[in-house]
């Protein structure tokens, strides 16, 4: 229907610019010159009880990265050492170039999720960008008959479901620090939106009012939620506050306005909206009805956007061909391009505004958008969609 | 798109202009204003629709809607649509009719859209159709009272399966009449 523009692969001058806009926003960023370059740190075994897995899931998080290779101890630019101890991990960097130590901390927690602190550390000194490996991932699975949530680790570790309802859940959106998990629940026969307290599993509904309250998404601070509710007549993007209240009317279409994501300062939303016969991508105010952006893709179909922490890139599910394929917006440039080929939908970035983890077919992937480096998220349940990840 | 929104609202207009004629005499005389907003009058709603309401009581819609009596009234829509096809418009003027010889009852229309796009549009997609379909029904003369709506997305299809037939029999409103108690 329209002139696809969109290229399957990203130019390489988009590449090295896209690259080049990361680090220039990390100025104390050492020793990255050339991103095409990993950086390699040298782990020397962890030593403690559980220093063996430690230093495992510490490889595979480094490598997962997209910019550090891990290396034996001794080779590399920088080195790695450190114990597991019953409260966590003390960990050490040190950059062999200048002799200096890089940091020398004391991650608490259990030994994998001290780890993994341990690596978003080395991966912040040594690239200047916020790791991802802490981070923590919520889905939906309809593997035991409903649709029921889903929470685990972003490597696919110790995933389980935390809903036990039997009616569909749907549109989970977790908080920066995975504290809480906001969602769409049938639970009273309609979809209504519900705040669960990750600590203590205290579950409450929100947002109930006639028509559909759906699609619920965290401001950066987690004092907001952005949903679409029809209460007024049509499915519009509202804002609430998390802690309750009156919700502020966004949108004000004929079309329907869904799946809002935020602007990492707060102030913008970006959602869908098919007021103009087919879903496109707008933004607009996060405070009150605005004029809304039209976003150009190109393309006739796109969905379900999400806004880049580093706020560069908008991320989007489109149709094209009878397919549905992931795409990114650039928001300086106003460009649009693919960035898969087999298949993908509901694409979340990580904290390293780097990688996104989306889903195709029934299966989680995590996508680094620089090296079109697709990898699957090993966990043992089928059937999954709408991944939404801590960042 | 949309076009059905717009007879509505031109009526409403009308009357609204109409309301600004001064009471007695039926002269209009103050065209100063070029705002929009001339004196005694209102605003009209553009962004349309019939605000949705839900039954009270401890009403479930998984346990209280008999989808069998209008089963053969189900409307079906064109992909990415909420725009309720002429042809499927008879059996609406059929389920009207029920509801008409049948005074006290209420009925329950199930938006649905197939599987392909996303769950969110999907949903909203859904209840774009039902509340298409509760609009065209309180033009057909029932009372919004009596009309209650929800939206399931691509959540409870008709019919499994990836082919454009199974597609065609999800993209759907079903008509379910609401159980007395």
């Amino acid at each position: 229907m329209t002139d696809l523009k969109l290229s399957h692969s990203i130019p390489r001058i988009l590449l090295l610019a896209v690259v080049a806009g990361f680090f220039s926003a990390t100025a104390q960023a050492q020793v990255v010159v050339n991103p095409s370059v990993l950086v390699r740190v040298g782990i020397t075994p962890l030593t403690g009880g559980e220093g063996r897995m430690a230093t495992e899931v510490l490889g595979a998080d480094l490598k997962r990265t997209g910019m550090i290779s891990p290396v034996d101890g001794g080779s590399g630019e920088y080195a790695a050492s450190g114990e597991v101890t019953d409260s966590g991990v003390t960990g050490k960097l040190v950059n062999k170039k200048s002799g200096e130590e890089v940091f020398s901390q004391t991650f608490s927690g259990k030994a994998r999720a001290a780890t993994h602190l341990f690596a978003d550390a080395i991966t912040k000194a040594v690239t200047g960008l916020p790791g991802f490996a802490s981070s923590r991932l919520a889905f939906v699975s309809d593997s035991s008959g409903a649709k029921e949530l889903y929470l685990g680790d972003i490597d696919g570790y110790g995933v389980r479901a935390i809903t036990h309802d039997g009616v569909i859940s749907a549109s989970p959106s977790l908080n920066h620090d995975a504290t809480k998990l906001t969602y769409t629940s049938y639970k009273s026969g309609y979809p209504d939106i519900y705040l669960i307290d990750l600590s203590s599993g205290g579950r409450n509904r929100i947002a109930f009012f006639p028509g559909i309250n759906s699609g619920p998404s965290f401001s950066p601070d987690g004092s907001q939620i952005a949903m679409t509710l029809s209460k007024d007549g049509n499915p519009e993007v509202y804002v609430m506050p998390t802690s309750g209240g009156t919700p502020v009317r966004i949108t004000r279409t004929r079309g329907a306005e869904t799946s809002p994501s935020w602007s990492p300062t707060g102030d913008r939303l970006v959602y869908s909206s098919d007021d103009r016969g087919s879903p496109q991508l707008f933004i607009s105010s996060s405070t009150d009805v605005s004029e809304m952006d039209h976003l150009v893709t190109g393309n006739s179909y796109c969905t379900k956007p999400d806004w880049s922490p580093d706020g560069k890139l908008i991320a989007f599910t489109t149709r094209i061909g009878g397919q549905f394929q992931i795409g990114v917006f650039d928001v300086a440039s106003r460009n649009a391009h693919l960035i898969t080929t087999s298949g993908g939908e509901d694409p979340a970035w990580t904290a390293d505004s780097r990688h996104l983890v989306y889903s195709n077919n029934g299966r989680l992937y995590l996508l680094d958008v620089v090296s079109h480096q697709s990898l699957p998220i090993e966990t043992s349940v089928s059937g999954a969609g709408e991944p939404t990840v801590s960042r | 798109m949309n076009k059905k929104c717009l007879a509505p609202l031109l009526i409403a207009v009308t009357l609204a202009l109409a309301g600004c004629k001064s009471d007695k005499n039926g002269s209009y005389t103050d065209m100063g204003a070029d705002n929009g907003t001339l004196p005694n009058g209102d605003k009209v709603d553009l962004s349309g629709g019939i605000p949705p309401t839900r039954p009270g009581g401890d009403f479930n819609p998984d346990k209280d809607v008999n989808y069998g009596t209008l089963e053969s009234d189900t409307v079906y829509f064109a992909f990415d649509s909420s725009t309720i096809p002429g042809a499927e418009r008879a059996k609406l003027a059929a389920a009207a009719e029920w509801l008409k010889a049948n005074p006290g009852h209420a009925l329950f229309l199930a938006g649905h859209a197939d599987k392909r796009g996303t769950p969110e549009y999907n949903r909203a997609l859904g209840e774009r159709r039902a509340l298409a379909v509760r609009e065209y029904m309180v033009g057909l003369g029932l009372p919004a009272a009596s009309l209650f709506t929800n939206s399931y997305g691509s959540d409870r299809p008709a019919v499994q399966g990836d082919t454009e037939q199974a597609y065609a029999k999800n993209r759907r409103v079903q008509i379910g009449v609401i159980v007395q108690k």
